[in-house]
C-alpha cells in the first residue's frame, strides 16, 4: 500500500509541522515515508507545500497523484485540485477556524483517523510534541472527530527513522569527530551549519565569519593547526572558496568541503533542487592537483561518506568535496538500515606548536620554502600526481558504486546523488526490478565521482554488448555525470533522461520516461 | 637563557633574500626578529609557540626568511587565514603580515571584523602605498594624484586612513612604527604579541622603487606616550591623512590606542577548554 498526502498553505502556517507529526507517528508504527518539501525564497505568505508519500515498503520518492490534500488556504485546493485521484480526499482550514494558530494540529488529526489509526498514538504524540499542553490536544482531537477512517495503517514491526541529508551529514561529522565546521549561511547548505550548531554540546564549534573566503582560508589555518575542519556552502558561495581549494592543492592542508547545490546559474532558483555543480565540484580552483568528489544518495550514505570524507583528507592532506542538493538536505528521508562502522580519523602530522610546521601556497622546496627551480616545480608536479595514485587505492576500498538489482538484468541505469532513491522507486514500480531481483532493469549508483570506478565502464560494456539500454538519469541540463564517464572512459551514454526544472523527478514520472526510452 | 644573538640567528633561515637591496623590509625582519627573540629570551614563548600567516606581496616574502610556523597564504587573506590558526589552537601566537594592498583593498572584509572577533594575534602591515610586487600600482593607501604605469593620470581616489578605520572597527590595540626606526618598532610588536587579543601594528616602510613621492617622512614623526584614551586616538588619528602631497600633519608612532576586551578564546567555552589546557584541538 502506498498513499500520497500534500500539505500545502502560506509559509508560516506550520505545514512541516503535519509532515512531522504524521510521518512519526507512522514510523513509529514502522511504515516507510518520504516528505518533499516546496517552498519559494520567501518567509512569510506564498504558496508552500509539502508532498508526503507512506508505504508499507522501502520508497524514496513521491508520486504525482495524490490521496489526500490538506489544505491551510483557499490557493492549496484551487492549485492542486487536478493532481487528486478520483475518490482523493480534501482536508480544509474552515471547520477549524475558531482554533487560530492550531490548524495545523486539528488537521494533523484528521489525517491520523483517515489513514485508521489509533486516536491514542495521536494524543500520545501531540503530548511529546507539545509538552502535555492541553490545548494542543484538544484541537488534534477536533480534528480526529471530524472525519471517517478510510484506510487501515495497522502496526508492523519494524524499525524505521526519519532523517534529511542535512542531519545526516552534520552526524557522520561528529561520528568523525569534527572539530570545527566553519560556514556562511546559504540556501540549501544552511542546514548542517544548523545542525551542528544545535550539536556544540559535544566538544565541536561552529563558526560563522564574515565571509566565504574568509571561511575557507580560516578553515586552512585552523586544520594547519590540528582541527579537523569542515566547511559548506552552496552555489556562489562555493565559487568564491574555489581560490582557497587551489591553495589547497599545493599547501596539502586536510580539507572537507560540504557543496549542497542549487539551481543556477547565479542566484538561480535559492530553495529549489538541481544536480548542476558536479563540474564544479570536480574542477572549481586553478592549477592541477589531488582531490576526491564523494556524492551520497540517501542519508545513512551521508553518515558514512562524510565521515570517509574526514578520513581521506587528514590522511592525505587533500580536498575532499561532499556533494549533495537540496532535495537530499533538505527532503525527510526513512530507512531501516544502520550506518556501517566508523572510521577514526587521527591526526597523526606534526601541527604548529609542536615542532615548526610550515605550509605554502607558493611551490616550494621540502622544508616548504619559496621555489621557483624548473626542477622542483616538476618534481612536486609529478608528486601530486603520485599522491592521487595514492588516493585512488584508498578509495577502492570503500562502496565507490552501487550495484542494485539483478547483475545480469538486461538493461542499466545509472545516476547518482539524490535521483538515487526516485530510480530505485521507479524501477520496482516497472516490474519489481530491485526489490525481487528478477526484472529487466538494475540500477548502477555512482558515489564516488572522483577518483570513478573502473566498475562503472565494465557496466556499461556488459549491458551495451549483449545489446542491453544503458540509461542515464540526472537532474540537470547537460548530464554532467554522462560527460565525466565520456571523458574517463570513451564510451557515450546516448539514453539520457534529464530534468531540469529544478523540481526532483515523481517517482510515476521516471518510470513513464525510462519505459520510454 | 640563551644568548639573544643565539635566538635572533635561530629566527632566520638560509633562504637568499629577494628584497631590493635597502629595502626597509629588511629592517622589519630584523625588528620581528628582536621582538620575538626578546619574548623567547625571557621565557615568555617558545619559538615553536609561533605562527606566521602571509599574504601576498614583498612584504610577505618574509615567511621565506622567518624560522617560524606558518602558512604562505593567499592574497589578500593572511589575516582569515591567521583568525582559522587561532580557531585551530589559541595556544599558538598568531602573526599576520600583509602589505597595504592586500589589507586595505582585497582583503578588507576581514580587518573590519578582526577587532569584532578580537582572537589572540598580531597584525602587522609594511604600509608602502603601493602594490609593490606587481610594479606599484595604487592602493587604498596611496596619495591622491600618484601616479603610476596603472595610473598615468594620476589616482583619482583620496586614501583611506588605516588608524581610523582601526579605531572604527573597534580593534583593541592600535599602533603604528616606521621601519626604520628598528628599535622601537621591536618594543611596539613586543607590546602588540604581549597584548590580549587582537592588535594591529602598521609600520611606515618606504618603497624604494615605487611611490617614492611618498618617502622620507621621518622629520614629520614624533613618539607619543602609550594611549587608551579613544578621543585622544581619534585626534591623533586625524593629524596625518596619507595624502602626502596636500596634507603635511606630523605623524605619530607608538600606541595609539589600546583597551582590554574579551578575547576570542574567552567567548567561546570550547577554546576557552584549549586554551586552559595549553593545547590545540589535536591534544
Ligand atoms: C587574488 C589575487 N589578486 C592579485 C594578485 C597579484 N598580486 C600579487 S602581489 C600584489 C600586490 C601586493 O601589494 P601589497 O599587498 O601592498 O604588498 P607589497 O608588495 O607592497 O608589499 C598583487 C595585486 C594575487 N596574487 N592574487
Ligand atoms: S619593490 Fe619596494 S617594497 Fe618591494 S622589495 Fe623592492 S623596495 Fe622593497
Amino acid at each position: 500500500m502506498r498513499i500520497n498526502i500534500l500539505i500545502g498553505g502560506k509559509a508560516g502556517q506550520g505545514i512541516n509541522k503535519v509532515s512531522e507529526i504524521v510521518s512519526r507517528v507512522l514510523t513509529s508504527l514502522g511504515y516507510f515515508t518520504f516528505n518533499y518539501r516546496d517552498y519559494p525564497s520567501l518567509i512569510r505568505g506564498g504558496h508552500n507545500f509539502n508532498v508526503l508519500s507512506v508505504s508499507d515498503d522501502k520508497i524514496g520518492s513521491v508520486e504525482s497523484k495524490l490521496d489526500i490534500v490538506v489544505a491551510m488556504d483557499e490557493k492549496t485546493k484551487e492549485l492542486h485540485k487536478m493532481e487528486m485521484k478520483k475518490d482523493g480526499v480534501v482536508i480544509g482550514f474552515e471547520e477549524f477556524k475558531e482554533l487560530g494558530r492550531n490548524l495545523n494540529i486539528a488537521q494533523s488529526g484528521a489525517l491520523i483517523k483517515i489513514l485508521g489509526i489509533d486516536k491514542q498514538v495521536l494524543i500520545d504524540e501531540i503530548k511529546s510534541q507539545f509538552k502535555e499542553s492541553d490545548e494542543a490536544v484538544a484541537a488534534a482531537e477536533k480534528g480526529f472527530e471530524s472525519q471517517e477512517g478510510k484506510f487501515e495503517f495497522k502496526k508492523l514491526d519494524r524499525d524505521v527513522e526519519i532523517m534529511h541529508g542535512s542531519r545526516a551529514v552534520a552526524i557522520g561529522a561528529v561520528n568523525s569527530n569534527l572539530d570545527l565546521y566553519i560556514a556562511y549561511p546559504m540556501t540549501p547548505a544552511t542546514g548542517v551549519m544548523h545542525e551542528l550548531a544545535g550539536r556544540m554540546g559535544k566538544g565541536h564549534m561552529v563558526f560563522q565569519p564574515e565571509t566565504e573566503i574568509a571561511v575557507v582560508n580560516s578553515a586552512m589555518g585552523a586544520s594547519f593547526a590540528g582541527a579537523k575542519t569542515m566547511i559548506g556552502s552552496s552555489g556562489g558561495g562555493y565559487d568564491l572558496m574555489t581560490e582557497g581549494l587551489s591553495m589547497q592543492g599545493m599547501a596539502e592542508i586536510p580539507l572537507v568541503v560540504y557543496l549542497a547545490s542549487r539551481p543556477g546559474p547565479g542566484t538561480g532558483v535559492p530553495t529549489y533542487s538541481l544536480q548542476n555543480d558536479l563540474d564544479v565540484a570536480l574542477r572549481g580552483g586553478h592549477g592541477e592537483f589531488p582531490r576526491v568528489v564523494i556524492a551520497p544518495g540517501d542519508p545513512i550514505e551521508c553518515i558514512e561518506k562524510t565521515n570517509e570524507a574526514l578520513y581521506l583528507s587528514e590522511k592525505f592532506g587533500c580536498v575532499t568535496i561532499l556533494l549533495s542538493d537540496k532535495h537530499l538536505a533538505e527532503s525527510e528521508f526513512s530507512s531501516d538500515r544502520k550506518a556501517n562502522k566508523v572510521l577514526k580519523v587521527d591526526v597523526k602530522r606534526e601541527v604548529a606548536g609542536e615542532g615548526i610546521v610550515k605550509r605554502s601556497s607558493y611551490e616550494h622546496d621540502k622544508d616548504w620554502n619559496t621555489t621557483e627551480s624548473a626542477e622542483i616545480t616538476k618534481k612536486f608536479a609529478d608528486e601530486r600526481i603520485k599522491r592521487y595514485g595514492r588516493i585512488k587505492k584508498e578509495c577502492e576500498k570503500f562502496q565507490m558504486t552501487k550495484l542494485f538489482g539483478n547483475p545480469n538484468a538486461k538493461n542499466l541505469v545509472i545516476g547518482w546523488g539524490s535521483t538515487k532513491t526516485v530510480i530505485l522507486d521507479a524501477l520496482d514500480a516497472i516490474d519489481g526490478s530491485i526489490k525481487n531481483g528478477k526484472g529487466d532493469y538494475k540500477f548502477l549508483q555512482v558515489l564516488y565521482m572522483k577518483p570513478l570506478s573502473s566498475k562503472i565502464k565494465e557496466e556499461i560494456e556488459k549491458v551495451s554488448n549483449a545489446g542491453g539500454k544503458v540509461i542515464l538519469v540526472e537532474q540537470n541540463l547537460t548530464g554532467q555525470l554522462g560527460r565525466l564517464i565520456r571523458e574517463k572512459t570513451g564510451l557515450k551514454i546516448e539514453n539520457r533522461i534529464l530534468k531540469y526544472d529544478s523540481r526532483p523527478f515523481y517517482c510515476d514520472e521516471l518510470k513513464e520516461e525510462i519505459l520510454g526510452v | 637563557m640563551d644568548d639573544i644573538n643565539e635566538i635572533k640567528k635561530n629566527l632566520g633561515t638560509k633562504e637568499v633574500n629577494t628584497w631590493c637591496p635597502g629595502c626597509p623590509n629588511f629592517l622589519i625582519l630584523e625588528s620581528v626578529k628582536t621582538a620575538l627573540a626578546g619574548l623567547i629570551s625571557k621565557g615568555v614563548y617558545r619559538q615553536e609557540d609561533f605562527a606566521m600567516t602571509t599574504d601576498i606581496g614583498c612584504s610577505s616574502k618574509i615567511y621565506d626568511y622567518l624560522n617560524i610556523s606558518g602558512i604562505y597564504g593567499l592574497h589578500g587573506r593572511s589575516l582569515a587565514t591567521g583568525l582559522g590558526v587561532t580557531l585551530g589552537n589559541p595556544n599558538l601566537k598568531v602573526l599576520s603580515f600583509m602589505g597595504d594592498g592586500g589589507c586595505f583593498d582585497e582583503g578588507i572584509a576581514h580587518f573590519m571584523h578582526a577587532g569584532r572577533y578580537n582572537a589572540d594575534m598580531t597584525l602587522i602591515v609594511h604600509d608602502n602605498q603601493s602594490f609593490s610586487l606587481t610594479t606599484g600600482q595604487p592602493t587604498a593607501t596611496s596619495q591622491e594624484g600618484y601616479i603610476s604605469k596603472a595610473s598615468p593620470l594620476g589616482d583619482a581616489d583620496f586614501p583611506l586612513n588605516p588608524i581610523k578605520v582601526a579605531l572604527a572597527a573597534g580593534i583593541g590595540f592600535i599602533a603604528r612604527c616606521n621601519a626604520r626606526d628598528f628599535k622601537h618598532t621591536a618594543e611596539i610588536l613586543e607590546k602588540a604579541i604581549q597584548h590580549k587579543g587582537f592588535s594591529y601594528v602598521e609600520i611606515i616602510q618606504d618603497c624604494l622603487i615605487f611611490n617614492k613621492n611618498v618617502n622620507n617622512k621621518d622629520d614629520r614623526m614624533y613618539k607619543i606616550e602609550n594611549n587608551s584614551d579613544k578621543k585622544k586616538a581619534e585626534k591623533i588619528a586625524g593629524e596625518y591623512d596619507y595624502n602626502n602631497g596636500h596634507g603635511k600633519g606630523k605623524i605619530a608612532l607608538g600606541v595609539i590606542y589600546s583597551e582590554d576586551k574579551p578575547a576570542l578564546y574567552e567567548k567561546w567555552e570550547q577554546l576557552k577548554a584549549l586554551k586552559e589546557k595549553g593545547v590545540g584541538w589535536k591534544g
